[in-house]
C-alpha cells in the first residue's frame, strides 16, 4: 500500500505500524468506541508530523492525532478510515523559563512529567486530569482537559499561551506566544479544545503555576449523597473556592480501596476530598470553615492528611478511581456532563434513578466543586443488548444535565461520543458557525473528520443557499 | 496438576483499557508505541484469543519485547494479573508456533540451567576469562559478562549446606540456593546464612531443590517450569520459612500456587530475604548498627518492588547497616536486565541500563544495593569502575561484623 510505503520512506519502517494486529491495538482509546486505522505513524519532530500530514493529503486520507490514548470520548478514534499520527515521541521539554514561568513542551510530554520536571523550581503545570500520569499535554490541549485542581485554576485553556500547529496543508504555524495579549484574533484559544479537527498541535507553550506554600487535604465522609452535595454548595456559598472538591460514592470507594488499600471509608455513602491551598494561615482557616460546614451538613468523620505521603495516597485513590472499575465489570462507560452546583442533588438523584430503572451498575466519581459529573457505568458488552442500554442511559443522563441548565461535556471533549448530542445545546446557526470556522482551517475536511460536529452541521448553509437562490457560500 | 496459566477470558476482561499502566512501562517509555505497552499487549492477547488475527511473528515480537518487569501490574487499579498472563501467552505461543530460537531459549532456561556441572563449567570459564583480562573481546550481547562479580575457577555451591542450629531455634528456614545465584553470588548466600543464624534461625539449603523455574516460566517453558516447581514443593516441605535472596526467585516462589500442586503452601511460607530481615529488625531480633557509613543508592529490583510490592525493606536494612539510603528513581523503572532479556534484547537493555546509570550518577553515592542478581550484573556493567554494587544483606552483614 502506497500510503504505508511513503510513510516508511519518511520515518523508517520501525516508526510505522500497519500490521492488522498493530492496527487493532491502535483502533481505540480508553473509551468504548473502535475505529478503523489505516496506519499508525510515530513521528519525532514537527517536520515529520508535517510530512505525515502531507503524505496523507497526497493519498486523500484523513488524519487523526493521538497522544497516549487515554481519552474517553473517542477523540483519537477515527470516525472514518484514517492515518493515525501518534505524538508520544514528541516528548521533549524546552526552554523552561523560571522567571516568566513558562515552558515550551512537545505535544507528547506526559502531563505529570512536566510537573515533575519543574518541581525543583517550585512550579507545576496546574491542569491535572485523573489520567495525568499517563496523558499527554497535547491530548489535554485537544480536549481542553480539566482535572480536580481546575476548580480554582481553570481548565487547560487558561494555561496554554501558545501552540505550534501543523495545518491541514502541512504548513507549520505558531499561534499565540509569551505576550499576555497577542495582537489579532486569539486563534490559540480556538485551537485549544478543537480535538484535532483544525490541525495537529506539535508544541505547546504552557504557563507554569507556583506550588502553594501550604496545603490542607481533607477526606470528609457522609451517610448520604445529599449531605455531601449540601456541603459542596455550602462551601461555595461561604465564598471559599477550594483548590479541589471531589466526590466519590460508595461503590466507587469500594472499588478503589480494593486497589489502594489506604483505609478508605468503604461504609460511607459518599466521601468528599477537599483541598485548600494558600498561605499557611489562610489554608488552615479555610480548612476549618470547610470542616464546620461539613459537620453541620452531617459529615460522619473528617480525616486530615497528616503529611505529604498521606495526601499523595488520597489523591492516588481519587485519580485511579476510574481505572478500578474492572473489579466491578469488564467494561465501563465514563460520562462527562456538567450541571449547576445548585442542582447537584437533584441531578444525582435522577442519575441514580436512571441506573436503577435500567438495572445497570453505576459508580460515581466527580468534580463536585464545579458540578462536573462523571457517572460511570460498569457493564459487560457481551451481554446482549447491554451496550445499547448503556448508551441510551448515557443519553438520558446528558439530557437531564442539559435540562438542568448544564452542559454536554465538562472536560473529556465531544469526540464521537457526544457528537450527535450537540443539537441539545446548540441551534443550527451555532453549529453552522462552528462548521465554518473549521472549514477555514481545514477546507478539505481531512483533520479528524466526523468528530465534534454532527453530520449536516452546515445545513443552515444549505437553507441559506436555497433561500437566496444559489447565493455563493 | 493441570496448568491453567491463561490468559483466560476473565483475566482479559479485567483490563478496562484505561491506560494508567502506560507510563510505568519501560518499553512504552522508550518507544511511545502502544504496541510496546501493557495495554497494547493485552489488547493483542485478546485479539488472538478472539481469533481476530492469527498469532504470527508480529504478535511474537510484541510478547518478546516485554521485559516482564510487572511495573504495570503494580500500577493497575483493576488488578490485572499481567505477569501471569504474559507467561501464559508466551507458553501458548511456544506450543502453537514454535521457532528454533524459542526452542533453544527454552532448552537453556528449562533444562540446562539445572545442570550443575554445566553451570560450574561456565562459571570456571568466566573465572578464567576474567583472570586473562580478555573480557572486552566478548560480543556486545555478552556485555553482561562485564557486570559479573569475580568468579572462582573452582566454583562452590550452597546446596546441601546445613548450618548448625542454635540451642533454641526461632524457626527453620530453607534457603533457596537458585541457579546462577548459587554459583555466581556465593557471598550473598554467606551473608544471608550468617544473618539468619544470628537471628536464631536454623538454616538449611535442601539437597533436592532445583532452580525455582522463574526464567523458564518467563520464557514460556511451562512444562519445565511446572516440573521444577513440583520438585521444589517436595524439597521445601517442612520448613517454617522459605527464604530467597534473589528477588526474581522469591517473586516466582510466591506464584507457585498456579504452578504446582501444593505450591500455595510454598507461596505462603516464602519471604524475600529483605522483607524477612526488615521484620526481624523491626521486632528487635536483629540489631541496628550505629554509625555514619555514608550514603547508599537504592536500586529497586522490579520483582521486589512491583511483583512483591516490597519497597521499605531494603531501605530499612541499609539504615540498620548504619548507612543513609538515597533514592535514584521515583518510578522504579526497570534497569533493563530482566533476566535473559539483556542477552536477547541488547539494544533495549542498553538504553534502560544507561538511563539507570544516569540516575545513579545524578543521585551521587558510589555504593548501590540491589536485591536481585540480574540487576546487579546490569548495574555493574553500566556503572563501571568506581562503583560498588552489592546485595543489601551483604551490606548489613558487613556492618554486623565490623
Amino acid at each position: 500500500m502506497a500510503l504505508v510505503d511513503d510513510l516508511r520512506s519518511t520515518l523508517g519502517s520501525d516508526r510505522v505500524r500497519s500490521h492488522p494486529l498493530e492496527l487493532i491495538v491502535y483502533d481505540k482509546d480508553a473509551g468504548v468506541t473502535r475505529g478503523e486505522v489505516l496506519a499508525a505513524a510515530l513521528p519525532e519532530t514537527t517536520q515529520e508530523v508535517a510530512a505525515c500530514v502531507r503524505i496523507a493529503a497526497a493519498h486523500g486520507v484523513p488524519v487523526v492525532a493521538r497522544g497516549a490514548g487515554t481519552g474517553l470520548a473517542g477523540g483519537s478514534v477515527p470516525a472514518e478510515p484514517a492515518l493515525l499520527i501518534v505524538l508520544t515521541r514528541l516528548n521533549q521539554i524546552w526552554e523552561v523559563d523560571e522567571v516568566a514561568r513558562t515552558a515550551w513542551v512537545g505535544a507528547g510530554v506526559l502531563n505529570l512529567d512536566l510537573s515533575r520536571a519543574t518541581e525543583h523550581l517550585g512550579l507545576h503545570y496546574a491542569p491535572d486530569p485523573s489520567s495525568q500520569a499517563a496523558c499527554t499535554v497535547g491530548g489535554n490541549v485537544a480536549t481542553n482537559a480539566g482535572g480536580p485542581h481546575c476548580l480554582a485554576e481553570g481548565t487547560t485553556v487558561a494555561h496554554i499561551l501558545g501552540v505550534e500547529f501543523v495545518t491541514s496543508d502541512g504548513d507549520v504555524v505558531l499561534l499565540g506566544g509569551k505576550a499576555p495579549d497577542p495582537p489579532g484574533l486569539d486563534l490559540r484559544a480556538v485551537v485549544v479544545g478543537s480535538e484535532g479537527t483544525l490541525g495537529v498541535v506539535t508544541k505547546v507553550l504552557v504557563k507554569l503555576t507556583e506550588n502553594p506554600p501550604a496545603v490542607r487535604t481533607l477526606l470528609l465522609t457522609f451517610d448520604s449523597i445529599q449531605a455531601a452535595a449540601a456541603t459542596v454548595s455550602g462551601v461555595i456559598a461561604a465564598g471559599i473556592v477550594p483548590a479541589a472538591l471531589e466526590m466519590m460514592d460508595q461503590p466507587m470507594v469500594v472499588a478503589v480501596e480494593g486497589f489502594i488499600k489506604a483505609g478508605l471509608p468503604v461504609e460511607a455513602a459518599a466521601v468528599l476530598l477537599a483541598e485548600l491551598v494558600g498561605l499557611e494561615e489562610g489554608a488552615a482557616a479555610e480548612a476549618a470553615v470547610v470542616e464546620r460546614i461539613a459537620t453541620a451538613a452531617g459529615a460522619t468523620s473528617v480525616r486530615v492528611a497528616a503529611d505529604e505521603s498521606e495526601r499523595a495516597v488520597l489523591w492516588k485513590a481519587r485519580k485511579n478511581a476510574f481505572g478500578a472499575v474492572a473489579q466491578a465489570a469488564p467494561d465501563y462507560y465514563l460520562h462527562d456532563t456538567v450541571v449547576p452546583r445548585t442542582k447537584l442533588v437533584e441531578v444525582m438523584t435522577q442519575i441514580y434513578e436512571i441506573g436503577e430503572r435500567n438495572n445497570i451498575r453505576m459508580l460515581n466519581v466527580f468534580h463536585a466543586g464545579d458540578g462536573n459529573l462523571h457517572p460511570l457505568v460498569a457493564y459487560d458488552r457481551r451481554e446482549p443488548g447491554m451496550s445499547e442500554k448503556v448508551r441510551a442511559a448515557a443519553e438520558e443522563m446528558v439530557r437531564i444535565s442539559v435540562a438542568a441548565g448544564g452542559s454536554l461535556t465538562g472536560e473529556h471533549g465531544v469526540g464521537l461520543e457526544k457528537r450527535d448530542l450537540m443539537g441539545l445545546v446548540f441551534e443550527d446557526v451555532d453549529l453552522d458557525a462552528q462548521a465554518r470556522l473549521r472549514d477555514a482551517f481545514d477546507p478539505n475536511g481531512r483533520m479528524n473528520p466526523g468528530k465534534v460536529l454532527p453530520a449536516g452541521a452546515r445545513c443552515f448553509d444549505f437553507d441559506l443557499m436555497a433561500g437566496q437562490d444559489g447565493g455563493s457560500s | 496438576m493441570q496448568l491453567s496459566l491463561g490468559p483466560t477470558q476473565a483475566q482479559l476482561d479485567s483490563c478496562v483499557t484505561c491506560g494508567l499502566c502506560l507510563p510505568h512501562c519501560p518499553t512504552f517509555r522508550l518507544t511511545g508505541d502502544e504496541t510496546a505497552s501493557p495495554r497494547g499487549r493485552l489488547t493483542a492477547m485478546g485479539a488472538i484469543a478472539e481469533g481476530a488475527v492469527a498469532a504470527d511473528e508480529v504478535y511474537a515480537r510484541m510478547l518478546s519485547f516485554c521485559l516482564q518487569c510487572r511495573a504495570c501490574e503494580a500500577a493497575c487499579p483493576s488488578l490485572v494479573p499481567f505477569g501471569q498472563m504474559m507467561e501464559g501467552a508466551r507458553a501458548r505461543l511456544a506450543r502453537e508456533r514454535p521457532t528454533t530460537t524459542g526452542r533453544i531459549r527454552r532448552l537453556l532456561v528449562g533444562k540446562l540451567l539445572n545442570l550443575k556441572w554445566l553451570l560450574a563449567l561456565v562459571t570456571s570459564g568466566v573465572g578464567l576469562v576474567q583472570r586473562l583480562g580478555i573480557m572486552r573481546l566478548l560480543p556486545r550481547r555478552m556485555r553482561l559478562a562485564r557486570g559479573l562479580r569475580r568468579q572462582r575457577v573452582f566454583p562452590h555451591s550452597a546446596v546441601g549446606v546445613h548450618d548448625v542450629a542454635p540451642a533454641v531455634p526461632a524457626g527453620s528456614v530453607a534457603l533457596l540456593a537458585g541457579c546462577v545465584m548459587d554459583q555466581w553470588f556465593p557471598a550473598v548466600h554467606d551473608a544471608t546464612r550468617g544473618v539468619l543464624s544470628m537471628a536464631g534461625y536454623k538454616v538449611d539449603s535442601p539437597e533436592t531443590q532445583r532452580c525455582c523455574g522463574a526464567l523458564a516460566a518467563h520464557e514460556g517453558a511451562e512444562r519445565d517450569a511446572a516440573r521444577m516447581a513440583e520438585r521444589n514443593v517436595t524439597a521445601l516441605q517442612g520448613y517454617d520459612y522459605i527464604v530467597s535472596d534473589a528477588a526474581g526467585c522469591s517473586a516466582h516462589l510466591k506464584d507457585y500456587g498456579h504452578w504446582a500442586e501444593g505450591g500455595g503452601s510454598v507461596a505462603a511460607r516464602t519471604r524475600d530475604i529483605t522483607e524477612f530481615v526488615a521484620e526481624l529488625i523491626d521486632t528487635g531480633r536483629l540489631p541496628e548498627v550505629d554509625g555514619d557509613g555514608g550514603e547508599v543508592a537504592i536500586h529497586d529490583p522490579c520483582h521486589l518492588r512491583h511483583a512483591q510490592r516490597i519497597v521499605d525493606a531494603p531501605r530499612k536494612i541499609v539504615r540498620a547497616a548504619g548507612h543513609t539510603p538515597v533514592e535514584i528513581d521515583p518510578d522504579g523503572l526497570c534497569c533493563g536486565a530482566a533476566g535473559l532479556y539483556m542477552v536477547y534484547e541488547p539494544d533495549t537493555a542498553e538504553a534502560l541500563g544507561e538511563r539507570k546509570r544516569e540516575q545513579v550518577e545524578m543521585a551521587g553515592p558510589t555504593t548501590v544495593v540491589s536485591a536481585n542478581p540480574g540487576c546487579e550484573i546490569q548495574l555493574r556493567a553500566h556503572l563501571g569502575k568506581g562503583y560498588r554494587v552489592l546485595h543489601p544483606i551483604e551490606l548489613y552483614w558487613e556492618a554486623l561484623n565490623r
